[in-house]
């Protein structure tokens, strides 16, 4: 009896059968996906080889090929604010997962005062970003502010939290921090409480301590989504413009000046939509050369476990 | 121009690809379609049953007063009015993307020279001045070309508020120091500085505040100290290097008799310390504190407060709101009246008492009432108003030289590095012809 004459197996015949469905499905749903992403990306694509001011021409002045990307990239500015980029988006990212995790280690059981501390922590959350920048506008106001008034309690003088570019830029920080830790904070917790108690049961018996507990068991188990955290947070930090524009507005000078705020200047200030899609393009190639470094310390990581 | 459809909808999904990649949203207004505008007529004609759309900042003042007047204008002239009011960003992109893009969303417009870019689509209202006789009652350099918006040398915005850059000072510490504000130049000023630093020295008051952490305010002061061209001769934005090193290095000594942090403080903070009795002068925008300075449950200065000439060589910076006409507008001649009903004499009086607004006609200044009421501030801000010029500049210029400037404060680059910085910045950049002409109507253009 040759293999073509075998009957199929049963869950082959289903798929078969309903794939017409499947596709019904799924068709509507991919037309909308490439409708609403790629046409646009496409379309961005294009963009950024024309030569394109709105405001000079209602279309295009003709095609330049790499240049606008060419202009971008050789832009001061855009340097300084991809290097603004990177400090901000790196210190914060580093700062909530450690704080994120750690809270969610401090605020974890199912105790009443443990379930009002957790939701307090996660109030930041509601905030919109616009908000948050204006009330910690005021609150690090140097003379005003509540912070260094209270820093004054404790006989510190604090800082001129907005004037100084250096504090500027630990300023956006604090704020990225003070919105997003309670993101992290709330997957940590919610992955804790995923990880069986035997097994912490089991290393006690061994006469494991809770650091090497943490170490062996928590971290390898919560190690896929602290990845996921750390992507997200880590692209919703570089994507950032509305507290920084309601904090400092990319000041003083150009200390808080970053790339998602340059291209904002660029499209939809100066209205050149040429330079500001090539902006978006570098921009993008940047968070993925991000994303892919993330996933390379991934593997190294598991490699070495 | 009239656009076709795809056109129209191809630079719309333009706009949108590059908001939503910059993760932030465009504000593109869908309208209906466009229809030719006229370029004035003989006689007024009726404008019962048209409909329009105006657009103001929404600030709490100008919004609020086209609020006000919708009811009585639209029953008296049987026309329907639209109220479209978004933050300033959002406002310019709102009105850039109407116009380039023809849809004629919005039949009159708000801005001022930022929008200088889309000044060609914007309806001449020469023939409707004429026709109605209109304008004579503006202050005059108001309503002279840099305040008042022109294009092609034909009047393209009527000015609606009127705000120059002045000098505040708390005429108490005056007394008590001996000093007085008669200031005609920054040096001048600068010398009462200093005697106002000694005389006050041991107090938490300092001799002058600025709003130096709103960084695209100093500016203003670096206007006031330089006397030099801001367009060269080739039509491209420059600087006269020796008058501009030296305004920015005085300037830099300036804060020196601010108060401590004044780098972070932003117009709420400055506002508060002169308003406290915390600095003896404020330089800043008059519109923004002087409705505060009278009420004595926000101020410590009630009575004590005084506005003084602006110095030079340079000019006070002005801010003028201008209404315009979309040249898609399908109502021009309603759009009009209600340009002429916001705008006159009698409501620019009532604005400024209700909402704060600037007043740029003369009436309000002249009226023997208010001149008494105001006796401290109507005299000087007359007096800067009528010297007080537009900037030429394009949003992008300006903040390549207010970015750089904000580095220059913090001492990252000398004056002659940032002014480098700014070149370079500006060698980018086109200037638009409508800010050229501009800059020579006011004499700011290299000779």
């Amino acid at each position: 009896m040759t293999v073509a004459n075998q009957p199929a197996p049963r869950h082959r015949r289903k798929w078969v059968h309903d794939w017409p469905w499947m596709v019904a499905f799924v068709v509507p749903a991919l037309f909308i996906v490439v409708i609403v992403q790629g046409y646009p990306l496409l379309f961005s694509a294009y963009l950024s080889t024309q030569d394109w001011i709105l405001t000079n021409s209602p279309s295009s002045e003709g095609f330049v090929g790499f240049g606008n990307f060419v202009k971008v990239a050789q832009n001061e500015v855009f340097q300084r604010a991809v290097r603004n980029s990177i400090i901000i988006t790196g210190s914060a990212i580093v700062v909530e997962m450690l704080l994120g995790t750690g809270l969610a280690y401090l605020a974890s059981g199912s105790s009443w005062p443990m379930r009002i501390v957790r939701t307090i922590l996660i109030l930041p959350l509601v905030i919109a970003p616009v908000a948050a920048g204006t009330l910690w506008r005021m609150m690090l106001n140097s003379q005003m502010g509540l912070t260094n008034y209270l820093l004054s309690f404790v006989g510190v003088k604090g800082p001129d939290w907005l004037g100084n570019a250096d504090w500027a830029v630990v300023s956006v920080i604090i704020v990225d921090v003070w919105m997003a830790t309670p993101f992290v904070f709330l997957v940590v917790s919610a992955g804790l409480t995923g990880i069986p108690f035997e097994l912490h049961e089991s290393a006690s018996l061994d006469g494991a301590t809770r650091w090497q507990s943490f170490l062996r068991i928590d971290i390898p188990l919560l190690a896929p989504l602290l990845l996921l955290t750390l992507i997200f947070r880590m692209l919703e930090s570089l994507l950032s413009l509305d507290s920084i524009y309601t904090l400092t507005l990319g000041g003083p000078g150009y200390a808080t000046f970053t790339m998602t705020y340059y291209i904002y200047t660029l499209g939809l200030r100066s209205f050149n939509l040429g330079l500001a899609a090539a902006a978006s393009w570098l921009f993008m190639a940047f968070a993925a050369a991000a994303l892919g470094f993330v996933f390379w310390l991934q593997q190294r990581w598991q490699t070495s476990q | 121009m009239q656009l076709s459809r795809s056109t129209i909808m191809r630079l719309l999904a333009g706009a949108v690809v590059v908001a939503m990649l910059a993760g932030c949203a465009a504000v593109a207004p869908a309208a209906p379609a466009a229809a030719p505008a006229s370029e004035g007529a003989a006689a007024a004609p009726s404008v019962e049953g048209a409909e329009i759309t105006v657009d103001y900042m929404q600030s709490g003042t100008y919004d609020k007063a086209a609020e006000a007047l919708k009811a009585d204008f639209e029953s008296k002239t049987g026309a329907k009015v639209e109220i479209v009011t978004a933050p300033w960003d959002v406002l310019n992109q709102n009105n850039i993307t109407d116009l380039t893009t023809g849809t004629g969303a919005y039949d009159v417009m708000s801005g001022e020279f930022w929008i200088a870019t889309v000044f060609d689509k914007m309806l001449p209202l020469d023939d409707y001045v004429t026709r109605d006789n209109y304008g004579s009652e503006f202050i005059d350099g108001i309503w002279a070309p840099g305040p008042s918006n022109f294009y092609d040398g034909k009047r393209i915005g009527v000015p609606y508020s009127a705000d120059a850059y002045g000098i505040w000072y708390n005429t108490e510490v005056f007394e008590q120091c001996g000093v007085e504000a008669n200031w005609e130049t920054w040096d001048e000023y600068i010398a009462v500085l200093d005697t106002l630093k000694t005389c006050l020295e041991g107090t938490d008051v300092a001799p002058m505040v600025h709003y130096f952490g709103q960084i695209e305010q100093p500016a203003a002061i670096f206007l006031g100290m330089y006397d030099g061209y801001l367009v060269d001769k080739d039509g491209k934005y420059g600087l006269d290097r020796e008058k501009a090193v030296a305004a920015l290095n005085k300037m830099q000594s300036l804060l020196d008799y601010n108060p401590e942090g004044v780098l972070g403080f932003d117009f709420n903070a400055g506002n508060a310390v002169f308003l406290n009795g915390k600095a003896a002068t404020m330089v800043g925008w008059p519109s923004f504190i002087r409705a505060d300075a009278d009420n004595a449950e926000k101020s410590q200065v009630v009575g004590k407060w005084a506005m003084a000439n602006f110095p030079g060589p340079g000019f006070p910076m002005v801010s003028a709101w201008n209404m315009f006409i979309s040249k898609d507008s399908a109502n021009p001649d309603a759009a009009w009246e209600w340009i002429k009903a916001y705008a006159n004499p009698e409501n620019g009086t009532k604005w400024m008492a209700e909402y704060g607004i600037g007043s740029p006609f003369k009436a309000t200044y002249q009226d023997p009432a208010l001149l008494e009421q105001f006796a401290h501030f109507y005299p000087a801000q007359a007096a800067n108003l009528n010297k007080a010029k537009s900037l030429p500049w394009t949003f992008a210029a300006f903040e390549a030289f207010f970015r750089n400037e904000g580095d220059f404060h913090q001492g990252k680059v000398t004056a002659e590095e940032m002014l480098d910085n700014v070149q370079k910045e500006w060698d980018e950049i086109e200037v638009p012809g409508a800010l050229v002409q501009l800059a020579e109507l006011q004499g700011l253009t290299q000779k």
